[in-house]
């Protein structure tokens, strides 16, 4: 049986496709009676579907002096 | 085209490429940094720009190499130390199963469509900034660029046991994060 840390981190190696048929089994054999282990599995998904759209939920700004001096390098070069 | 107006360019584009630079890259000074040099590069090069892509997407994507190029330069000076990363923590015990204050515990979550709420998103990003900068690197050129563990070994010149013990731990990390100070308070 794998350990908890391997099946942690066959998780993201399955994302790429990179496990063998071997461990395929193993992991799925691990997730069929490790509960934590597919908490992990599943959370996982939230973390990697909801990192992508970081950007779209920032609202930081450039203050008006960095604008002026980007502005100003621009109009010097 | 008319002519090149550099007021024009910086108010309609600069806080949109800056606000894709920052969460890359969890630096303000960088992040603006990057902005400027994108610029830069774009108003040097306009002759270049063919306009079979619009000047939105052509900013981004030189934005993009940009941020790509930061990543490489900052990793050669990061994965000096690589080899003796740090494989004990707290996430496991000897028998290598999760330890008791590390282990998952149920979201109550139970959706795969993306999260809509601002203040995930700030607890995300501040977790995100606490990831050691080499962590940060692998993990944003794989989740938020979309690169492939192959090419990202080959651009950072790290080896692919070393890109899997990164991701893994910076996964370990961010989980545990979020988990503490959003999902379960």
């Amino acid at each position: 049986m794998i350990s908890c840390k391997e099946a942690t981190k066959f998780i993201s190696e399955r994302e790429e496709g990179k496990l063998t048929f071997h461990q395929r089994w193993q992991l799925w054999q691990h997730l069929a009676i490790c509960t934590f282990c597919r908490l992990f599995n599943k959370q996982n998904k939230v973390l990697i579907n909801s990192v992508p759209h970081l950007h779209d939920h920032n609202d930081a700004l450039l203050t008006q002096s960095e604008k002026e001096f980007i502005i100003s390098s621009l109009e010097k070069s | 085209m008319s002519e090149l107006n550099a007021t024009k360019w910086v108010s309609d584009y600069g806080d949109m490429l800056y606000r894709y630079a920052l969460p890359r890259v969890n630096d303000r000074e960088t992040a603006k940094d990057l902005v400027q040099e994108t610029f830069l590069a774009a108003w040097r090069n306009y002759d270049n720009f063919k306009g079979e892509i619009s000047e939105k997407n052509w900013l981004f994507a030189i934005l993009k190499n940009k941020i790509i190029d930061h990543f490489r330069k900052a990793s050669t000076r990061l994965t000096d130390s690589l080899p003796g990363i740090a494989d004990e923590d707290a996430y496991f015990d000897d028998a290598q199963h999760w330890t008791r204050v590390a282990a998952p515990q149920d979201w109550n979550f139970d959706t795969d469509a993306p999260i809509e709420r601002k203040e995930f998103y700030k607890v995300l990003q501040m977790c995100k900034g606490k990831l050691k900068e080499i962590q940060n690197i692998v993990f944003t050129m794989k989740y938020l660029e979309g690169w492939e563990s192959e090419d990202i070994c080959k651009e950072l010149n790290i080896t692919a046991s070393n890109y899997w013990v990164l991701i893994h731990r910076a996964k370990l990390q961010l989980r545990d994060c979020l988990e503490k100070n959003w999902f379960i308070q």
